[in-house]
């Protein structure tokens, strides 16, 4: 009887515990209640068809805040199982000792084909021939434009500039002042800080210039910056000819200042990340005004190479939990799924990282009735592969960008020439890069 | 005996949640200041004084200071004496003068994050109300947050409008303990109304007065960043990056760990300077009635 009765104790205990729901915690930095909202109910999705697995969605702010709980946590001892790191982050994960390489995953499992992904995407986020994390939000910069401004300006909206000359030539034309010279329309308009920065590493990749040297870090640990040179300059130059002739306006810091002079059409076009596409779409109609969106513009005469991913990416973390490592997989491979994939990419403007998605959307006639979302996919899809549009990879990076937004800055408030502030963000770029790489 | 540990036992609590939260990072500042750490902590490298030696031969660092003393005495001069001249308006016994008092205080009350993302608001180069207002009375277009100087300005406008209620309540409660009958001997003996500001109140507000220079200067320099972070995050070309902001940038942008403890003990150590100069002085240049 007491052996009847142990057993039947063990028994329940060992149903129960392969039966109890796993819990894994997935960290993201989507802000806004639609995106949020959008994860969550993805995250849903997945719970409803694996009710053994529960997923933790947790919004942890921004790409830098979640940076900084990521490394809190992993000091901490307690790190999430799968976070969303951005673009700049690669580096210092793949040096962080606490993840586990996306290919080791994709290795095991025959039912992924990682052939799917989005070749840019999966270029980025692959270093020394691994692909370490997994695409999911990726975007790149456009140019959105203000098709009625455009018309008032005697413009034709259906034939947009292609290179900086026309480019600079449109702003002025698209500049509006008044009767005592007080402009009260820009032709351009952007945001300093991160962006720009960005913007920056973007408008390299398009004249197919590198970065950083050892092809931009991606054939060995980079040890040097490369981009004060002919293609750095002319993207000061071009930065900086709007600003002192007065036909573009720096909106400040971040992304929503430059967002709102173009919706509030104080400006007639803006550079800003696809992912805003939803965004400008709906402004556009609730604001009456036409919306195009053009390619980033290019130097007349130099070789065109194409953009670099940007957004962010999946990391997994290493938990020592082989059932919770199970769990997360099964997550990310219905987070990369065509469904998922469309749910997210129209609900954003973020574009599918899986192949089939786009082909789905497209066959569907989405990207027929919305030309918007097909130039921000075009655009990436048009992109040369090369070492320069595949982006850099440093655990120096987020120095870079401060490094370099600071050096607009010296030159838009005529502290420094263009040369002398490109030649100083490499400088300092390369300090932070010996200073990061002297601990590997 | 039980007597004498009682007491002891009482304040355990407060010493454990003071070592943890205070001492023990503290601790660890100093010891993190001597190594560069990899952003994961998990390379550590010994390296002495190496990131105070790059500290103070880092033009950049040396700006940010220079920009911090600018930003902190003008911030705190300046804020003083708009607070004084409101206190003394608002000490005037004139009907609703408590609705006044409430809408000083206001600002005060909110935090520092949504304080500057209202002035950002206001000073948006082309939606914000106070970049119309200068076109239309000055035909000026400024661009206040992304040149120089007018961004330090800003912040600092920003930052007093956001102390000002702290300030004007306390010059309030000086000004009323002030014994009426000095004023009246003083009229007597015909002293005029600016003799009377110079002569009595601002002496007998003078402890007042040292312990605001005091708190403002602490605000000024450690709780702007908000504010800095909100409206211009250190820009352009860093002449809104003060120290605190600097340090913020280095740790948590750039993750820096090492070279941002260095940053973070040089801090302390001013205010450590800062506090002894308070306690050795504060009570004697200070005249109390």
């Amino acid at each position: 009887m007491r052996k009847v009765f142990l057993f039947s104790v063990l028994t329940f205990l060992a149903v129960a515990i392969f039966a109890a729901p796993v819990t894994i915690q997935f960290w993201h930095a989507m802000g806004g209640t639609d995106r949020i909202q959008l994860l969550q109910n993805l995250a849903n999705e997945f719970m409803q068809q694996n009710p053994d697995i529960k997923v933790d969605v947790q919004y942890t702010g921004s790409y830098t805040d979640t940076m900084t709980k990521m490394i809190a946590a992993v000091r901490a001892g307690n790190p999430p199982d799968l976070v969303m790191i951005y673009d700049i982050g690669t580096q210092m994960m793949i040096d962080s000792g606490v993840i586990i390489p996306i290919q080791n995953m994709i290795d095991k499992d025959p039912s992924f084909d990682i052939n799917t992904l989005v070749p840019a995407s999966r270029g980025y986020y692959t270093v020394g021939g691994k692909l370490y994390s997994m695409p999911f939000n990726s975007s790149n910069p456009v140019i959105f434009y203000n098709k009625t401004l455009f018309e008032k300006a005697g413009l034709d909206p259906n034939n947009p500039p292609n290179t900086f000359e026309e480019f600079i030539e449109y702003a002025k034309k698209l500049t509006v002042k008044d009767a005592n010279g007080n402009t009260i329309q820009y032709g351009f308009t952007f945001g300093s800080g991160e962006p720009l920065a960005w913007f920056f590493e973007q408008f390299m990749a398009v004249q197919n210039a590198l970065l950083l040297n050892n092809n931009n870090g991606r054939d060995g640990r980079a040890t040097k910056a490369v981009f004060a040179n002919e293609a750095g300059l002319r993207i000061f130059n071009f930065f900086n000819e709007m600003i002192q002739n007065g036909s573009a306006i720096n909106a400040g810091p971040g992304w929503d200042n430059a967002r709102q002079i173009f919706i509030s059409q104080r400006a007639a076009m803006l550079i800003t990340s696809t992912s805003d596409v939803n965004m400008m779409v709906k402004a556009a109609q609730s604001g009456n005004f036409s919306l195009g969106v053009m390619f980033l513009p290019h130097p007349s005469g130099v070789p065109y190479g194409g953009v670099i991913v940007g957004g962010a990416s999946l990391w997994m973390v290493n938990t020592n939990n082989a059932q919770r490592e199970e769990a997360t997989w099964k997550f990310l491979k219905f987070l990369e799924s065509t469904d998922a994939q469309i749910q997210w990419s129209t609900g954003t403007g973020y574009f599918p990282v899986n192949k089939n998605a786009i082909i789905k959307l497209l066959y569907e006639g989405y990207y027929a009735k919305n030309p918007p979302y097909l130039v921000t996919v075009l655009q990436l899809l048009m992109s040369n592969v090369t070492p320069a549009t595949r982006g850099g990879a440093t655990g120096a990076f987020p120095q870079i960008r401060t490094a370099v937004d600071t050096a607009f800055g010296k030159m838009f408030t005529k502290a420094m020439t263009p040369q002398q502030a490109l030649q100083w963000a490499q400088d300092q770029a390369n300090q932070a890069i010996a200073n990061y790489n002297s601990m590997y | 005996m039980a007597k004498k540990i009682f007491p002891y036992l009482l304040l355990v609590p407060t010493f454990i949640i003071i070592a943890i939260f205070i001492y023990y990072p503290a601790f660890q500042t100093f010891k993190l200041s001597f190594y560069r750490m990899s952003p994961f902590g998990n390379r550590l490298f010994f390296v002495g004084f190496q990131n105070f030696w790059s500290l103070f031969t880092s033009g950049q660092y040396i700006q940010s200071a220079l920009t911090t003393l600018i930003f902190v005495t003008v911030t705190v001069i300046g804020g003083l004496i708009i607070s004084l001249l409101l206190a003394l308006l608002l000490n005037e016994r004139v009907p609703g003068i408590g609705v006044f008092r409430t809408l000083i205080f206001a600002p005060y009350a909110i935090s520092p994050a949504v304080a500057g993302t209202l002035w950002a608001f206001l000073l948006s180069p082309v939606a914000g109300y106070v970049s119309y207002l200068f076109l239309i009375l000055f035909k000026a277009q400024p661009q206040w947050l992304t040149t120089y100087p007018l961004a330090l300005i800003a912040i600092m406008i920003a930052t007093i409008w956001k102390n000002l209620g702290f300030n004007v309540i306390f010059f309030l409660a000086g000004l009323q303990s002030i014994p009426q009958s000095y004023y009246e001997a003083a009229t007597i003996d015909g002293a005029n109304s600016v003799h009377r500001l110079l002569r009595i109140t601002i002496p007998l507000l003078s402890p007042i007065t040292f312990y605001l220079i005091v708190m403002n200067v602490t605000f000024t320099a450690f709780s702007a960043f908000a504010t800095i972070d909100v409206m211009t995050q250190g820009g352009p070309a860093n002449t809104t990056s003060t120290l605190i902001y600097k340090l913020y940038q280095d740790g948590f942008v750039n993750f820096n760990t090492g070279f941002a403890s260095a940053e973070s003990v040089v801090l302390i150590l001013i205010m450590a300077v800062f506090t002894y100069l308070y306690f050795k002085f504060g009570q004697k240049a200070v005249f109390y009635q």
